[in-house]
């Protein structure tokens, strides 16, 4: 097994990389599918995103320096909670809060305990801290997303359930809680599966990424387990937090159950 | 006693005020769209007035604990909802929203009865048509046997010997005990019949009227 690092790549091999939008462009064009500007923009998005990612991480990690990381951290915080908010429109002001305290709290604690306990490096190294906070905020932000669509929509659909139930005396509590569980499982269980097919179905993109920059897979692999139940962790308790106490702000002093659609 | 004074909703809804006597039925009339369902809910807290006050027995009901009050007037709504599986499943679930027990079988039977319905508690209701849900979730909400039991439109899926028998026997069994029954419906010749008090509401009458 090769310790070495990844073969280096110039950018005219790198542009080959290019070419099977082509293929999908063909298929797109065969299927009707009206997403050739999306896919151009898509491409184009990406690779701008990443290259400014790649020279702004390149600059932290050769002066590293706590406040670089914590910027980092804030910034990819802020661009989560931002855009779980665009997800769900019709979140009052409270709810908002409390995602974002949630969403803060849960990626945090989690990404500290990761960084901390288990690698053992300190909180601020830029080289671990960033890209793991990477996962986890990515990570919880889709279950967020998730989460709280499942949870507006099944209250929507049972509108009339919960206004009956709301006639008979039910309390709030008693009528939303079974909606956060609902809503939670659902937001669970894209990362569940993906626990599930890992390493047989799909080799992570972590692991590959360690592996063709000549890690052992045996180490490749232990980063892998950890960050995947780190990013579980990360999802659960922010899904968790968010709905728990965010149901709390759908009903008025009257008890009275308000969600805007 | 369930009293009203100055009540309006949506500035567009103005009421009369009215006086809900215990131990009495009573009925409220009017066109569609004068606010019959509305009152009800105003009754039962589950919406806020624009102006004025509901009283239940002198005390006004923005002051109250509105769980304990809904559960005291009781709103069997014009949706109808029920839950999946059998009879007794919907009693037992309906009951478990109340954190109580349910009642026994025969208790069930003997409300189904009441409610014109001659199933036995284990026949499933999704079969059911629109009239037999109906009284399924009547049955279930007059079992609880609250202080003002409140019917928004209870026979409107039923035919009028059908909607008669349940009327007079729900009054049988429930006003002659002395509770409060309150029904709303668009049928003045069913009211007339079995109110001992009509409220009538009206759009196009400014502060609607009151019968005796």
């Amino acid at each position: 097994m090769s310790s070495q690092g990844a073969v280096q790549i110039n950018l005219i091999q790198f542009a080959l990389i290019y070419l099977l939008l082509i293929i999908i462009l063909i298929i797109m064009k065969k299927c009707h599918i009206h997403q050739t500007k999306l896919l151009a923009v898509a491409s184009m998005r990406m690779t701008v995103q990443l290259i400014l990612a790649g020279l702004i991480l390149t600059y932290i990690l050769n002066h590293p320096h706590p406040l670089f990381t914590v910027s980092y951290i804030a910034a990819m915080l802020i661009f989560s909670v931002v855009r779980v908010y665009r997800k769900s429109p019709g979140l009052n002001p409270r709810f908002k809060r409390i995602i974002f305290i949630s969403m803060s709290f849960s990626g945090i604690a989690v990404l500290a305990y990761f960084v901390c306990a288990v690698i053992g490096k300190n909180f601020f190294d830029p080289q671990y801290t960033i890209p793991i906070s990477g996962m986890v905020f990515g990570n919880a932000m889709t279950g967020m997303n998730l989460g709280l669509k499942t949870f507006f929509d099944s209250i929507k659909d049972n509108r009339d359930k919960v206004k009956v139930l709301t006639n008979l005396g039910a309390t709030p509590q008693k009528i939303l809680l079974p909606f956060v569980n609902n809503a939670l499982e659902t937001a669970l269980l894209p990362t569940l599966n993906n626990m599930v097919g890992m390493g047989i179905i799909a080799l992570p993109g972590m692991m590959t990424g360690q592996i063709l920059s000549g890690t052992p897979p045996t180490t490749a692999i232990l980063y892998q387990i950890a960050v995947m139940i780190a990013i579980c962790t990360a999802v659960c308790l922010s899904v968790f937090c968010s709905l728990y106490f965010g149901y709390q702000t759908l009903y008025d002093d009257q008890n009275c159950i308000i969600v805007q659609e | 006693m369930i009293e009203t004074k100055g009540l309006r909703f949506l500035e567009s809804i103005e009421y009369p005020d009215v006086a809900i006597a215990d131990g009495q039925t009573t009925f409220i009339v009017g066109e569609s769209g004068s606010g019959k369902s509305s009152l009800l809910r105003l009754f039962n807290g589950t919406q806020k007035p624009s102006a004025g006050k509901v009283l239940y027995n002198g005390e006004d009901i923005a002051g109250m604990d509105t769980i304990a009050l809904r559960r005291q007037v009781l709103l069997a709504d014009q949706t109808v909802w029920l839950f999946d599986g059998s009879i007794e499943d919907n009693f037992e679930k309906f009951y478990a929203y109340r954190d109580v027990h349910a009642p026994e079988k025969e208790e069930m039977q003997r409300y189904l009865k009441l409610c014109q319905l001659d199933f036995d508690v284990t026949a499933p209701t999704a079969p059911m048509s629109g009239g037999e849900k109906q009284r399924v979730f009547l049955a279930v909400f007059l079992s609880f046997r609250p202080q003002v039991l409140m019917f928004d439109e209870p026979t409107s899926a039923l035919d009028e010997g059908t909607a008669e028998r349940l009327i007079a026997e729900i009054r049988q069994e429930f006003v002659d005990q002395g509770h409060t029954l309150i029904v709303v419906s668009h049928d003045k010749a069913l009211a007339k019949r079995h109110a001992d008090h009509i409220v009538t509401i009206g759009s196009s009458i400014p502060g609607g009227e009151v019968h005796e």
